[in-house]
């Protein structure tokens, strides 16, 4: 599903209420079955783990090296004796490698995050993804900073990340070709409401380049 | 061609930063080293008969003697101090200004050695503690205000100068080029490219000097100056426990008026109004440099100072005497074995104290700093580590040594741990204000994904606080060792200790041994904590 609108509509938002780390003032946020702000603990984590969210590559530490910050996509499975051990030796290495080599930057696995790009961050992040499994797949913007090409990959990992595990993307998305040839449904948001919600194939890409005030 | 191609990926080896594991096992090294130079593995440092003092001590913590006789007494020792400081910081300034204009670097131009000889001039001012300088000046000046005055004036005025020649030097020369290139003089181009842009820190830093210069006078007062820090002394040599504790909360206020209204000032500077056309100054600004002003003309009145001491015969006479005897330096071969034992002792207490500190500051700042959302209980927790952490920073170290002393046996330990806990209260803060300053969304971010508090904490808030808490603990291991000079003075042992047995000699000869050796010891100890901060970075 793609999430389109001009800045400042609530796209982040609407994501945020998703996974849980914005909290609704009203009303109620039902995800993959479960109320979102009833639960608590440890069956807060377990949603939290089934849910993935990719930011605009912000979420990752730069003074970590690249392979804990994918690991960092495992935290809600591992005790935190791990966690501390994983920063020493890292603990599973194959697994983050093979992430890694499906974004193309395995050969980065040791480097420290900030000597990145910000298109190579953000496939860090898309990494960290790969490597959680969750079954809802929040996206906020991932092509932003990739070229064309990058960008087209990026989001037929994320699709194909969701449809193996039989789950849903959700990403907001700036490039309204990028939004109809990935997406089966698109959700315009203006100002916090929903002004359309149609199937992609009914939708052409001019008529989505109207959300993001590109002249009529 | 193919076969190339089909190559499994190599997987790149993990390369540790080298340098990096170097410092932290060398560092965990010293520490060990300094632990077990100061007898903390060789058994026997607990003092249980103190046990029974020190919960009467305690417990007066409750009930602070609050009659007026003694609040009135209380009230002129926090006069004097506020006058000390206001005097000294004003002294400060001045010798700053003209310092400043001494050694920048816009003076020196492209002679480079005459302005690293400049540099090189301010080091020994700075590497003395106000204490030190005031154990000199009392024996030249005799029991006059004079001495706590210029004890706090010459070592700030040090720092001073430095500062603020490097607030003129990083002004962007621009302006400045360009008015030259007009004709100015150098001065007046100075005066409209160059001091206009950095007023704003010079002013600041003006202010910040104040607030030190509150602490720095409490101190002075331990060493005989008078004011806050000497009633605090004689409450606690007359074992009146409920007058300690009315000083110390006394203090606290002090510091804690100190810091809201100093950076309130630093705060006004950093982001001014903006007034329009008219030309209007910030009211609240202009109320505080008037104030000051006010208070430093107080000041001198108050503590009735005269500028005829400073040039009386007697001055003069006792001056050349111990000039004279001062040099040359004392360098037989006891002395020196001496020396370098306390030096020794000085090195291994500053490296318990910053150990001891910085392991404290990383499990406070986490409750200490403000988060953005948080239960009452959480902000409640937060209110008493924060009120906590000013308690500890506003009594002076040596007074912490004293409370240590019902517990612990006399040595090199004590006197560590007092400095340790001083610091924890300075680093603790600075912990959680760097914790505050972190960007929150990696840490958001992991949560949102399902990792646990310990997990989130280890991968979103450890390795990016890392660096500035570190960073913040050398810097204040350099201030560490001048103030274990101050401890030692009163009687824990190092270099402290030996200078103030020599001085209490009158043996002029090792006192200048003493202060070499004390002036090139926080030298080395500045360099090393600036090579191992380059290294973190």
């Amino acid at each position: 599903m793609a999430l389109v609108g001009p800045s400042g509509a609530g796209k982040s938002t609407l994501l945020g209420l998703v996974n849980g780390s914005v909290l609704p003032t009203a009303g109620s946020v039902r995800v993959l079955g479960d109320e979102v702000a009833a639960l608590r603990g440890r069956a807060q984590r377990q949603l939290r783990a089934r849910v993935g969210t990719v930011h605009q590559h912000l979420e990752l530490v730069g003074q970590l090296r690249v392979v804990h910050n994918v690991n960092a996509g495992r935290l809600s499975s591992w005790p935190a004796w791990r966690a501390a051990w994983s920063l020493v030796r890292p603990q599973g290495l194959p697994e983050v490698l093979a992430a890694l080599d499906r974004v193309g930057l395995a050969d980065r696995v040791f480097e420290r995050t900030e000597r990145l790009s910000g298109g190579q961050r953000q496939r860090v992040a898309l990494a960290r993804l790969l490597v959680q499994q969750p079954e809802l797949v929040l996206a906020d913007e991932p092509a932003s900073a990739l070229d064309p090409v990058l960008a087209e990959r990026a989001l037929g990992l994320l699709a194909g990340l969701a449809a193996e595990r039989d789950g849903a993307l959700i990403a907001s998305l700036h490039d309204p070709a990028l939004a109809l040839r990935h997406c089966t449904r698109v959700v315009g948001l203006v100002e916090g409401r929903v002004v359309l919600d149609a199937p992609a194939a009914a939708l052409t890409v001019g008529d989505l380049a109207d959300f993001y005030g590109a002249p009529r | 061609m193919t076969a190339v191609l089909d190559r499994p990926p190599v997987v790149p080896r993990l390369h540790r930063a080298r340098t990096r594991w170097a410092w932290g096992l060398g560092a965990l090294a010293v520490v060990i080293w300094s632990l077990a130079g100061a007898g903390a593995f060789a058994g026997d440092v607990v003092n249980p008969a103190g046990t029974g003092q020190f919960g009467r001590f305690a417990s007066a913590a409750l009930s602070p003697a609050l009659d007026g006789a003694f609040l009135r007494v209380l009230a002129d020792s926090v006069l004097v101090t506020v006058a000390y400081a206001a005097l000294g910081a004003a002294l400060a300034v001045l010798l700053g200004a003209a310092g400043a204009v001494a050694v920048a670097r816009t003076t020196w131009g492209r002679r480079r050695l005459g302005w690293t000889l400049s540099r090189g001039a301010l080091a020994v001012p700075r590497g003395l503690h106000e204490a030190v300088w005031g154990l000199l000046l009392v024996n030249l000046l005799g029991l006059d205000p004079w001495v706590g005055v210029l004890a706090i004036g010459v070592p700030y005025g040090a720092v001073t100068a430095k500062v603020f020649a490097d607030l003129l030097d990083e002004v962007p020369r621009s302006g400045y080029s360009a008015l030259l290139a007009a004709g100015a003089s150098r001065t007046t181009a100075a005066l409209y490219g160059l001091l206009p842009p950095a007023s704003g820190g010079l002013l600041s830093y003006s202010f910040y000097r104040l607030e030190c210069a509150v602490r720095s006078a409490v101190v002075l007062g331990l060493i005989g100056a008078g004011g806050l820090g000497y009633q605090l002394l004689l409450s606690f040599s007359s074992l009146r426990w409920e007058q300690v504790w009315s000083c110390v909360y006394a203090l606290a206020l002090l510091c804690l008026l100190a810091d809201v209204g100093g950076r309130a000032v630093r705060r006004r500077v950093a982001a001014p109004r903006s007034s329009g056309d008219r030309l209007r100054r910030d009211p609240a600004l202009t109320t505080a440099v008037l104030g000051s002003l006010a208070g430093v003309v107080w000041s001198w009145w108050y503590l009735a100072i005269s500028p005829a001491t400073l040039v009386s015969d007697r001055t003069g006479e006792q001056l050349r005497y111990v000039l004279a005897a001062a040099w040359p330096p004392d360098v037989d071969g006891p002395l020196l074995s001496a020396v370098a034992a306390a030096a020794v002792d000085t090195v291994q207490m500053s490296v318990i104290a910053i150990a001891v500190a910085t392991v404290g500051a990383v499990l406070l700042a986490g409750v200490a700093a403000r988060p953005a959302r948080a239960s009452a209980g959480r902000r409640l927790a937060g209110t008493v580590v924060r009120l906590a952490l000013l308690l500890l920073r506003a009594v002076p170290p040596p007074v912490w040594a004293l409370v240590l002393l019902f517990v612990l046996l006399p040595g090199v330990l004590p006197g560590a741990l007092a400095l340790g806990v001083y610091t924890l209260g300075v680093l603790g803060r600075l912990a959680a204000e760097a914790t505050e300053e972190l960007d929150p969304r990696p840490r958001a971010a992991l949560t949102a994904m399902g990792a646990g508090p310990v997990g989130g904490w280890l991968y979103g808030v450890l390795p990016a606080a890392t660096g500035p808490v570190l960073a913040f603990a050398l810097y204040r291991w350099e201030v560490a060792i001048r103030d274990t000079v101050l401890v030692g003075l009163l009687g824990a042992g190092g270099l402290g200790a030996l200078l103030a047995s020599r001085v209490a000699a009158f043996d002029w000869g090792a006192v200048t041994t003493v202060l070499v050796a004390l002036v090139l010891l926080t030298a080395a100890v500045d360099l090393v904590s600036a090579r191992a901060r380059s290294a973190l970075r």
